[in-house]
């Protein structure tokens, strides 16, 4: 451990904790799962970032989706990022899910990904390296560290706009609201 | 082999047309009219399997084509037997403005998702076929996506496009 950061763990123990154990659940839409395996096995071994892949999204607190995002897998990424606990953090990686990628006029695919759920971070590439994702963990942890992967409490402040983004690509959800929509929570606050 | 199907195919089915661009695949083209017969035909002679149905647009033509790909599994053992490692590719064109065809489901019954499939995506309806429901797709579209004249750019325009970003000043 670095000493350096001895103060941060008494400041704050529970967002270093957080920062070291990122439990990820790997969306496997597209080509970008093809990455992962050696990403998370013996090559890369993500385990030396303190990532470790999980079964369930209950369990996890990184959310990765690697890929191009269809109409339909929208609707399962929405439901797997509503059932994460927090903090939860959501990179997207590849080109795809920023701006559609190379499916930019496709009439299926889903073009920016942060309309519909907040993204904390972006591998930009089609397709990254698997060295980005380290990269990318290792920018995540700066944020966490400032405070500004708060993609779960912008979800939570703006979550009557991405309901109904939410709405206008998938028609009626058949799922109930994660948040009261009629209420408007202020400034970012979380319980 | 080849040449005893063509001779086959000419004198029982009429203005059909059979070529061969590579070894191995025949190509036949024939009226919509006459489809399913030449299907059974090919059934009957050891083309059990229908490997593939698909659709073309052929909008300069204002035609959709109809390809099914079929082969055998039986293995090509002597001169008479079935004709195995042949592959089959039968075209037929049916009028644009009239997309409605026959269900194959009778003679091939692996036919059935090919057949909603091409139902979903080009608008041809397939008599016959008792579930013709929506398969893959999600949203509502003005006309079949997979259709030449579907403009894919001005769709993602209005929809995805008209979908707002979440900014600072909404919540």
């Amino acid at each position: 451990m670095d000493r350096n950061q001895i103060a941060k763990w008494f400041k704050e123990p529970s967002k270093m904790a957080n920062k070291y154990s990122l439990h990820a659940i790997y969306f496997c839409t597209g080509c970008g799962i093809i990455e992962v395996p050696p990403v998370i096995t013996a090559r890369w071994d993500a385990e030396r970032f303190g990532v470790i892949p999980v079964a369930t999204p209950r369990q996890a607190n990184l959310f990765l989706i690697t890929g191009y995002v269809s109409v339909k897998t929208l609707k399962a990424i929405i439901r797997t990022y509503e059932q994460m606990y927090e903090p939860k953090y959501a990179v997207a990686f590849g080109s795809c899910p920023i701006n559609g990628g190379m499916y930019w006029d496709s009439y299926n695919t889903i073009k920016h990904l942060d309309k519909y759920i907040p993204i904390d971070g972006w591998i930009a590439g089609c397709m990254p390296r698997p060295e980005a994702i380290f990269v990318a963990v290792t920018h995540l942890w700066t944020l966490i560290d400032k405070g500004m992967a708060n993609g779960y409490e912008r979800y939570k402040k703006y979550y009557r706009a991405y309901r109904r983004n939410q709405e206008l690509a998938l028609g009626k959800l058949e799922w109930p609201p994660l948040y009261p929509i009629g209420e408007h929570t202020e400034g970012g606050e979380c319980d | 082999m080849i040449e005893q199907l063509k001779r086959e195919l000419e004198a029982t089915f009429k203005g059909v047309s059979v070529t061969s661009e590579a070894d191995r695949r025949i190509t036949v083209v024939v009226d919509p009219l006459q489809t399913i017969a030449l299907l059974r035909f090919f059934k009957d002679r050891g083309f059990s399997h229908l490997a593939l149905l698909s659709a073309v647009d052929l909008i300069d033509k204002h035609a959709f084509e109809l390809v099914y790909i079929l082969t055998s599994y039986a293995e090509d053992t002597g001169e008479d037997a079935v004709p195995g490692e042949l592959i089959l590719v039968v075209k037929s064109m049916i009028p644009r403005d009239k997309p409605t065809f026959k269900s194959v489901i009778n003679i091939y019954p692996n036919a059935e998702p090919y057949e909603r499939e091409i139902h979903e995506l080009f608008g041809i309806h397939f008599d016959g076929h008792r579930r013709l429901t929506p398969l893959f797709l999600e949203r509502q579209y003005p006309i079949p996506p997979f259709r030449k004249d579907f403009d894919t750019r001005r769709y993602v325009e209005d929809v995805f496009g008209s979908i707002p970003a979440i900014g600072d000043e909404e919540g």
